[in-house]
C-alpha cells in the first residue's frame, strides 16, 4: 500500500469527514508529488508515520468540533433565551397574564409552564458550562477523549433543555389562541420559529462533532475545574447539591415575595425551586461533571 | 533538531513563513527547513494538521489552485493572522531573553 492509501484507511478508522478527507488526501498528494520532482528519494519519507499523522489530525480536529459545537449550542440558547423573556414580557406588559386555567386546556397550559420554568434553568447550566470548558480549553490543540465526551454531554443537555423550553413556549402560545390578541399570538409563534431555527442548526454543529474519534487519554474533568471556588467541595456532592439548592430556594423565595408581596407564594416558589434543583443534580449531575 | 523541540512554535514559524508571500504546504515545509538551515526537520505532515488549525482559528485562509496539473491548496495570513504573527513574535523575544539571562 503506499503512504496515501495507509492514510486514507487511518483517517477513514477515525471517522474524519469526508470533505476533510478528500481535501486533507490532495494537499498531501501534492506534497509528495513536489518531493518527488525535487527529491524521489525522500519522497513520502519526511511526512511522518500515516498512523501517527491521522491520529494527531482527528484528535484536534475532534476537539476543535466540539468547542465549536459547545459554542453553537450557547449562542443557540441565548437566542431561546430572547424569545421566552420577550414573548412573556409582551405578554405581561401589553397584554397581562391570563390565567394558567383560561386558555384551552389546562392539561396544555400546566406542562408548558414547567417546561417554561424547568426548561431554562436546566439549558443555563449545560450550556454554560459547556461552552466555559470551551472557552477555557480554547488554546489545547488535542483535547482527551473523556474532556470532549464531556463537552459534548453538557451541551446536549443545554440543547435539550432548550427544546423542552421552546416546546413549552410553543404549547402556551396555543393555548391561548382565542384568550390572547392576534398580535401577541403571531409575535410569540414567530419568535419560538426563529429560535427553534437557531437550535436545529446547533444541533447539527453537534452531531458534527460526534463523528471523529479521537483517542488521546487523560481525565474528562468536572465542575470543580471549571468554577475554582467550589473546589473545596470536590468529593462532597451532598453538599454541593444542598448548598445550590439552599441558595436557589432563597433567591427564588426573596424575589417572589418581593414581586407578589406573598411571604407564603415565595416560599411555595422556592421550595419548588430548591426541590427541582436537587431533582436535576440527581438525574442530570454525573452527565455535566458535577458529580462522580 | 527534534519536532519535540518545536512543540508550542511551530504555529508562530508557519504564520512567520506565510507573513511575506502565501504559500503552500510543500513549499512552507521547505522555507522552514531552508531558513533554519536544516535545523527545523520536523515531520512535515505535520504541517497540515497546525495548518487547517490555523485555518480554523481564522489565522490563515486557504484557496485551490492548480500547478503542473495538480491540485494545490495555497495558504495566506488573515488580518488576525498578522496580530497572531505579532503577538508571537513578541512572547518569543521576552522567552529567548529570560532563557538567555539564565544559561550564559
Amino acid at each position: 500500500m503506499s503512504w496515501l492509501s495507509d492514510f486514507e484507511a487511518e483517517l477513514t478508522a477515525r471517522a474524519v469527514r469526508p470533505a476533510v478527507r478528500e481535501r486533507l488526501l490532495a494537499e498531501l498528494a501534492d506534497h509528495i508529488a513536489c518531493e518527488q520532482d525535487a527529491a524521489p528519494a525522500l519522497a513520502a519519507t519526511r511526512l511522518g508515520e500515516p498512523r501517527a499523522l491521522a491520529g494527531q489530525y482527528a484528535d484536534e480536529l475532534a476537539s476543535d468540533d466540539a468547542r465549536h459545537g459547545a459554542w453553537r449550542v450557547f449562542a443557540a440558547l441565548c437566542a431561546a433565551a430572547a424569545a421566552l423573556v420577550l414573548s412573556q414580557v409582551t405578554l405581561g406588559r401589553f397584554v397581562g397574564y391570563p390565567g394558567f386555567d383560561r386558555g384551552f386546556s389546562v392539561a396544555l397550559s400546566l406542562p408548558a409552564i414547567l417546561a417554561m420554568l424547568v426548561g431554562p434553568q436546566v439549558a443555563l447550566v449545560g450550556g454554560a458550562l459547556a461552552a466555559w470548558r470551551a472557552i477555557r480549553r480554547r488554546r489545547e490543540a488535542a483535547l482527551p477523549a473523556a474532556e470532549i465526551a464531556l463537552v459534548r454531554s453538557r451541551a446536549q443537555v443545554g440543547l435539550g433543555a432548550g427544546m423542552v423550553t421552546m416546546a413549552g413556549l410553543a404549547l402556551y402560545t396555543a393555548n391561548f389562541i382565542g384568550v390572547a390578541p392576534a398580535w401577541w399570538l403571531a409575535l410569540s409563534g414567530t419568535l419560538v420559529g426563529a429560535a427553534t431555527l437557531a437550535l436545529v442548526w446547533a444541533r447539527s454543529g453537534l452531531a458534527r462533532s460526534s463523528g471523529t474519534v479521537a483517542l488521546v487519554a487523560g481525565p474528562p474533568g468536572d465542575i470543580f475545574d471549571d468554577i475554582t471556588p467550589l473546589r473545596r467541595l470536590r468529593g462532597h456532592p451532598l453538599a454541593l447539591c444542598l448548598g445550590s439548592a439552599l441558595t436557589a430556594g432563597a433567591v427564588v423565595t426573596l424575589a417572589e415575595w418581593h414581586a407578589e408581596r406573598s411571604l407564603s407564594e415565595g416560599l411555595q416558589r422556592g421550595i419548588f425551586e430548591a426541590l427541582a434543583l436537587s431533582i436535576g443534580f440527581a438525574a442530570l449531575g454525573r452527565t455535566v461533571g458535577a458529580r462522580r | 533538531m527534534r519536532a519535540e523541540a518545536l512543540k508550542g512554535h511551530l504555529d508562530g514559524l508557519i504564520l512567520a513563513t506565510l507573513a511575506e508571500d502565501p504559500a503552500h504546504g510543500y513549499a512552507i515545509a521547505q522555507t522552514l527547513r531552508e531558513r533554519s538551515d536544516g535545523a527545523f526537520d520536523l515531520p512535515e505532515g505535520t504541517l497540515y494538521p497546525a495548518l487547517h488549525r490555523l485555518e480554523r482559528a481564522g489565522l490563515v485562509r486557504s484557496v485551490w489552485s492548480t500547478a503542473a496539473g495538480r491540485r494545490r491548496r495555497v495558504y495566506s495570513l488573515t488580518r488576525s493572522g498578522d496580530g497572531a504573527l505579532r503577538e508571537s513574535r513578541r512572547e518569543w523575544q521576552l522567552f529567548a531573553a529570560a532563557v538567555e539571562a539564565v544559561l550564559t
